[in-house]
């Protein structure tokens, strides 16, 4: 009741919030829809109660902003049918379309005490987010930029994003270190949450920090799984989507769900449905690597021995025909020379007969003119022996009436005959008397006569030149 | 990381392949190109099943590579 003080109509405190509370309760009777956005969700674990704050924005602006009260069984059922539809629970950042009646109380003040939200509304915000965000991403030219690059030959290096204790992680994991063929692939794990609003700061900080190490790594892996489809809006946030379009190196997204992709997925230089199906790619890339490289050796080996075989044929057949033809030669050259030969022989024995039998008849010849020759030469001695006879009696008979003259000659001439017929020879001295030179009055001559020889002395000398 | 790309490698080792399977390498340059490729599909399976990266490595350079980056 209201109390005068000095002339004034003084009220409490009380009075004027329960006033307040009667009109605001007579004015707003029944609940009616409300289109907002939750600012801040504020759920108290202990009671289970939620009281968002909520907030009208116009360009970036806080145009109006309230408190609300949702029950915790009212919260309960709306954060069921939230997942139920959306895929989301309830949190903070999310429009809402919201049956709630106004009320007023002395002491918390003004509330909205939400009965219900709407999910198909929030589901319809979201999804028009998420195209919002897919064409400013495509606007800016970012959409297809991570798709564009290169892929190694052999993605080896994996920097992943995820949970450890994540069962998505693990799986992955398995496959991928536990493969049965031997490939060795190098991984390390960036921790982060993967799951509500908290998701988006924290893997972008993780690719951040990739991205100073990307010299180290192939690829990059986000991987998720075991949330079912719930907690994946994050992944349609610009940031987020952003962060994967502009990373230098190939993004690879496994997030196991069944629902319609995320933008991040779909920004991805590819996305595999579960982390397991991921871990296989990879190992495809590994077969695509490996199983040429099998058969390179394969064919390399084959092909190697194929041509040394050929060779070796080939060299075999040359080796053979080779032999063939030198022993054909050989042969030839054999059976020739022993046709030459017996010819050779064969005509020298008849060469050596025509000369033996030349011989011989030239030695008959021979012997038969000797013969005739001497036969004639005897006759021709014959002959000559005749008129040899003839001739030296001729001769003898000549020679001997020479003879008889000369030896009348020499007889007439012989000192003796001479003597004989009055000649006189003197001497002088034993020395031969021819001129008067040589002698002087009183020599003593000696002169031979036919009987005997005198003695005498020179009286004269007479000369007659 | 070693001293040939696996990927230079790779290509290399398809190109001795191909060479080999249409018959137009001469048996003098066969010894040869066989080596190369027997040499070429080692490093290859190598590559395949072991791995040179270290860990520690990785998070020392994360570590000292703290610097405020402007865009994400």
């Amino acid at each position: 009741m209201p109390e005068i003080v000095d002339n004034k109509q003084v009220f409490t405190l009380y009075e004027v919030a329960s006033s307040i509370r009667k009109t605001l309760a007579d004015r707003y009777t029944s609940p009616f829809w409300i289109k907002t956005e939750i600012n801040k969700l504020n759920i108290y674990a202990k009671s289970g109660h939620c009281f968002p704050e909520l907030v009208d924005k116009k360009d970036g602006r806080i145009e109006a902003e309230m408190r609300a009260t949702i029950w915790k069984k009212d919260f309960d059922r709306i954060n069921e049918n939230f997942k139920n539809l959306v895929k989301e629970p309830l949190k903070d950042g999310i429009k809402v379309l919201m049956k709630a009646t106004i009320s007023y109380d002395p002491k918390y003040g003004l509330s909205l005490f939400i009965q219900d939200i709407d999910p198909s509304f929030s589901l319809g915000e979201l999804e028009k987010e998420k195209k919002e965000t897919i064409e400013k991403l495509q606007k800016e030219g970012l959409f297809g930029k991570n798709k564009l690059l290169p892929i190694a030959l052999l993605p080896k290096r994996i920097a992943i994003i995820s949970v450890d204790t994540s069962k998505g992680y693990s799986d992955f994991i398995k496959v991928i270190d536990q493969n049965i063929f031997g490939y060795r692939f190098f991984h390390m794990l960036f921790p982060a949450v993967l799951q509500g609003e908290a998701s988006i700061a924290s893997i972008t900080r993780q690719l951040k920090n990739i991205k100073k190490v990307k010299s180290h790594f192939d690829a990059v892996a986000i991987i998720r799984g075991g949330g079912g489809d719930v907690g994946l809006s994050s992944f349609n946030n610009y940031t987020l989507a952003k962060a994967i379009c502009s990373f230098p190196l190939p993004v690879f997204t496994g997030i196991g769900h069944s629902t319609n992709l995320t933008v991040s997925e779909m920004v991805a230089f590819q996305s595999a449905i579960t982390p397991t199906e991921l871990a296989d790619f990879f190992l495809q890339k590994f077969h695509n690597f490996a199983v040429p490289l099998q058969r390179a050796e394969e064919i390399v080996i084959d092909e190697a021995n194929h041509l040394i075989e050929n060779e070796k044929k080939l060299f075999q057949t040359t080796i053979h025909l080779f032999k063939t033809l030198t022993r054909n030669r050989l042969k030839t050259n054999h059976d020739e020379i022993r046709y030459l030969s017996s010819g050779l022989m064969q005509e020298t024995k008849f060469r050596l007969n025509n000369e033996r039998e030349l011989l011989i008849s030239t030695k008959r010849d021979i012997l038969r003119c000797a013969k005739e020759l001497m036969r004639e030469e005897k006759n021709e001695i014959g002959r000559m022996m005749i008129s040899f006879q003839k001739d030296s009696q001729r001769f003898f008979t000549n020679q001997l009436e020479q003879l008889k003259n000369l030896e009348k000659i020499v007889q007439l001439v012989d000192p003796m005959n001479v003597v004989k017929r009055g000649y006189t020879i003197t001497n002088v001295n034993g020395k031969l008397v021819r001129s008067v030179n040589d002698l002087k009055e009183g020599d003593v001559l000696n002169t031979l006569t036919a009987d005997g020889n005198i003695d005498s002395k020179i009286l004269k000398i007479n000369s007659t030149n | 990381m070693s001293e040939i790309n696996y990927t230079k490698a790779f290509e290399e080792l398809q190109e001795i392949v191909h060479e080999i399977e249409s018959g137009e390498i001469s048996v003098d340059t066969l010894s040869k190109k066989v080596k190369r490729a027997a040499e070429l599909i080692k490093i290859c399976k190598t590559k395949l099943t072991s791995t040179e990266e270290d860990v520690n490595k990785i998070l020392k350079e994360l570590s000292s590579a703290d610097d405020p980056e402007a865009e994400v």
